[in-house]
């Protein structure tokens, strides 16, 4: 009997002020300057308004209504508690509703949705993975059994690392080159480390992420019964439905009527003997793996090629990550607290995801998240201000 | 077909459209004969299709409007001798007149009438956009206006010009269909740390914001050069402008230079800017990126509706332009992506498709006008109808 196991990303970066050449060492002293408050500001309140707290409030009505049998999980990133702490404390305060049902679970992942498992070493990454937990920890006073890397970023030292961190499952894609014949709708574990594997189920996950509002598809209207129908003949112990938060209100409107098909897929699931939904957490203690994944080059859940071209794709968005990295181990050699957080906040991957040129299909994408009119002006803005930090680091 | 300049004579993107249309419809097997005003270097085809005559005596004029009023008068001569010589020289059938850009105007519009066949118009710039939108003449508006009524299409190269003609000349939508300009590449050069700038030395061109952004970049990266390639009626303020801004040992102004000549400063230039003020399309762009130099180009300009990798600034914000050249020239990183993007989207610029769909627009009178046949033989018919139905009674 397969277990839907619902889990969403919930994510907003620290976008940039616009910034040129003649900015860099300007002699201004505040690294507020990087980020443009006003524009973030702007955007969280109304994400917030057309996602966050609706959804969340159909989520506490549903699993009051279904008895906790109705259960979800997110990952909250530390720039998006960053925003909910200083413009909207309502919105915490909503997923703390939703934790206190107990049909909540929450996912660890680095504190700055960050590539910093990219890095030569890991301790940058471990770092940010800890002020996570710290956060979480102070936040919900809860500890993260499940990780969940940047975008489902993988590969198997990330893997690795954290199962000696001591979490009992990591989520990534579940990519064709990865599992061959194989169904995302299992339990598996690494080839190399003793943890368990959930992988993302993307034809079931992107019909509703991507696919919902899209006249062109053959499926299209997809109704909660529809969906509940295909889940029920699916296969496998496990279907794990990962997407953005943001699909509800965000990515599809109001209007696409994605909120009743939310309202009424616990209804219709419930309809079928063989579902029923389970957190991230008790989809690993409930399943054994069933088979190995090997994984020497990192996955991730991004455009149609699931790996790291997304921000690492050409040029511009190679310097700009040499130079983010450089930056850092000039940092660490000096303690200057504030420039080090300063240099965190920069490591956001949408960042170099602003940079990336990839053509139509995938840049449609990239053009409809990025503040930017072109990727030429996010690699300037960005690299102009990693050269003002540079400068101020050696300083 | 009815044009002004043609290659080795060129002033204009005119010319350059014209060369690269007439050859690729002639390839497609239309027959063009080009009417072009006779020069000294003399115009050549080797398509059989395409037999360029050259009509009256002329020696090299300007483009753009001249400032001085002798020049000026001269210049309106030679151009109205140059209408009635074509008028008096053109014998033959023909299926389509194409004529274009207000130069042309006054000898179609004789000839439409005087033949009967449709009149097809490109506009490849406005006087607005001559004039840089502050002092438009109203004489040449009076005759673009004529030519943009009676011609049955219009042929824009931006969506930014089919707008101009619309909202200032007060013509029907319907008629008018934008084709974008295209390029035959350039071959590349060995780089140099060089800004070009390439166009004619009017207010429409941007020269002066150019020397505000090289002065910009000279104090932050001192072993730049700039290019102000070119000539036109500013040159000497111009000139003025550098010395006073103590960059002149920083800009060299080679004044016209020969079709060769412009190859060559394509293929060496790290960074090519065009700051339009008025920009209906902007194929020295095109061409820049042909041969590997990024581009940072007005925003405003019709190449930027439909390309993508190239920077695009506000014309008069010297200090962006000026920020992003000094980006080009720091970062590989950036000037590499944009060249090899750039290059990969230029094929899709080809003058054959700027061909096809003219001939399109070729395609669509005739259909037009045996629509009008239909139409008025029908009106003829029911006019018949009724007129026998009244009889009966």
């Amino acid at each position: 009997m397969p277990s839907i196991c619902l889990y969403f990303e919930v994510h907003q970066p620290m976008r940039l002020n616009h910034f040129t050449v003649f900015n860099i060492g300007a002699n201004h002293d505040r690294s507020s300057d990087y980020f443009n408050r006003k524009l973030n500001q702007e955007i969280f309140e109304k994400v917030a308004q057309k996602c966050y707290l609706p959804t969340n409030k159909i989520l506490l009505e549903l699993i009051n209504k279904y008895d906790g049998k109705f259960r979800v999980s997110f990952s909250l990133t530390g720039t998006f508690i960053d925003y909910c702490e200083r413009y909207m404390p309502s919105v915490l305060d909503s997923y703390k509703a939703l934790f206190a049902t107990g049909a909540v679970d929450f996912i660890e992942e680095t504190y700055f949705h960050s590539l910093s498992s990219l890095y030569d070493d890991l301790d940058e990454f471990e770092k940010q993975v800890h002020m996570h937990r710290q956060m979480i920890k102070r936040i919900f006073n809860y500890e993260p059994k499940m990780f969940r890397n940047t975008e489902t970023i993988y590969d198997n030292r990330i893997a690795k690392k954290i199962a000696e961190l001591g979490y009992k499952g990591i989520i990534t894609e579940g990519a064709e080159k990865i599992l061959g014949w194989r169904s995302p709708n299992f339990v598996y574990k690494p080839v190399n480390a003793n943890i368990k594997v959930l992988l993302r189920n993307y034809k079931l996950s992107d019909d509703v992420g991507f696919r919902f509002s899209s006249r062109n598809w053959p499926e299209f209207p997809l109704t909660a019964e529809k969906y509940a129908n295909w889940m029920s003949n699916s296969s496998g112990d496990v279907i794990n439905l990962f997407m953005d938060y943001e699909t509800f209100g965000e990515h599809q409107w109001i209007e696409t009527g994605i909120f009743e098909f939310l309202k009424h897929l616990p209804r219709e699931a419930f309809k079928h003997d063989n579902l029923d939904f389970a957190t991230v957490t008790e989809a690993v203690e409930r399943y054994a793996p069933v088979g190995e994944i090997d994984v020497p080059l990192a996955i991730s859940w991004a455009d149609e090629d699931r790996n790291v071209s997304t921000w690492l794709g050409n040029d511009m968005q190679m310097a700009c990550f040499n130079e983010l990295k450089n930056i850092g181990i000039k940092l660490k050699e000096k303690s200057n607290e504030r420039l080090l957080k300063t240099w965190r906040r920069l490591q956001t991957s949408d960042h170099l995801y602003y940079c990336s040129t990839k053509g139509l299909a995938d840049g449609a994408v990239h053009a409809y998240f990025s503040p930017y009119d072109n990727p030429y002006e996010g690699f300037m803005n960005y690299m102009n201000i990693l050269q003002d930090l540079k400068q101020r680091v050696v300083l | 077909m009815i044009g002004w300049e043609y290659p080795p004579f060129m002033v204009g993107g005119l010319g350059t459209h014209c060369y690269g249309l007439t050859r690729s419809l002639t390839h497609m097997g239309v027959k063009v004969d080009f009417y072009m005003p006779q020069t000294k270097h003399g115009a050549t085809s080797d398509n059989r299709n395409l037999v360029i005559k050259e009509v009256g005596e002329t020696t090299v004029f300007p483009y753009d409007r001249p400032e001085s009023n002798e020049i000026a008068g001269q210049f309106f001569d030679v151009v109205a001798r140059y209408n009635t010589l074509v008028v008096a020289k053109v014998k033959g059938t023909y299926n389509v007149i194409h004529c274009h850009d207000w130069l042309t105007i006054q000898a179609s519009i004789t000839l439409k009438d005087l033949l009967g066949v449709p009149l097809v118009l490109t506009v490849h710039s406005t006087e607005y956009d001559r004039s840089g939108w502050l002092h438009p003449n109203q004489w040449f508006i009076d005759i673009e206006r004529g030519g943009m009524e009676k011609a049955d299409k219009i042929i824009a190269v931006s969506q930014f010009t089919k707008r101009t003609i619309i909202e200032k000349y007060g013509i029907n939508p319907d008629k008018i269909t934008v084709i974008y300009n295209a390029v035959y590449p350039i071959s590349e050069g060995k780089k140099q740390k060089l800004v070009l700038f390439f166009g004619r030395l009017t207010i429409q061109k941007g020269a002066d914001v150019f020397l505000r952004a090289a002065k910009k970049v000279s104090e932050f990266e001192p072993g730049v050069r700039f290019v102000v390639a070119g000539a036109g009626d500013l040159l000497p303020e111009l000139i003025k402008q550098a010395v006073d801004l103590g960059i002149s040992n920083r800009v060299i102004f080679t004044d016209r230079l020969t079709d060769d000549e412009m190859k060559h400063m394509y293929g060496i230039a790290s960074v090519y800017v065009m700051p339009s003020v008025s920009e209906p399309f902007g194929i020295t762009a095109l061409e820049a990126i042909s041969a590997g130099t990024p581009t940072i180009a007005s925003k405003t300009a019709g190449v930027c509706e439909t390309f993508h990798n190239c920077l695009k600034v506000d014309f008069w914000d010297s200090d962006e332009i000026a920020s992003k050249i000094i980006s080009l020239l720091r970062h590989e990183s950036l000037s590499k992506t944009l060249t090899e993007n750039g290059r990969q989207e230029i094929e899709l610029f080809t003058w054959d498709n700027v061909a096809e769909k003219t001939l399109d627009v070729y395609n669509g009178l005739n259909t037009a006008r045996l629509k009008k046949q239909l139409e008025e033989r029908e009106r003829i018919y029911e006019l018949n109808t009724a007129y026998l139905k009244h009889k009966k009674k």
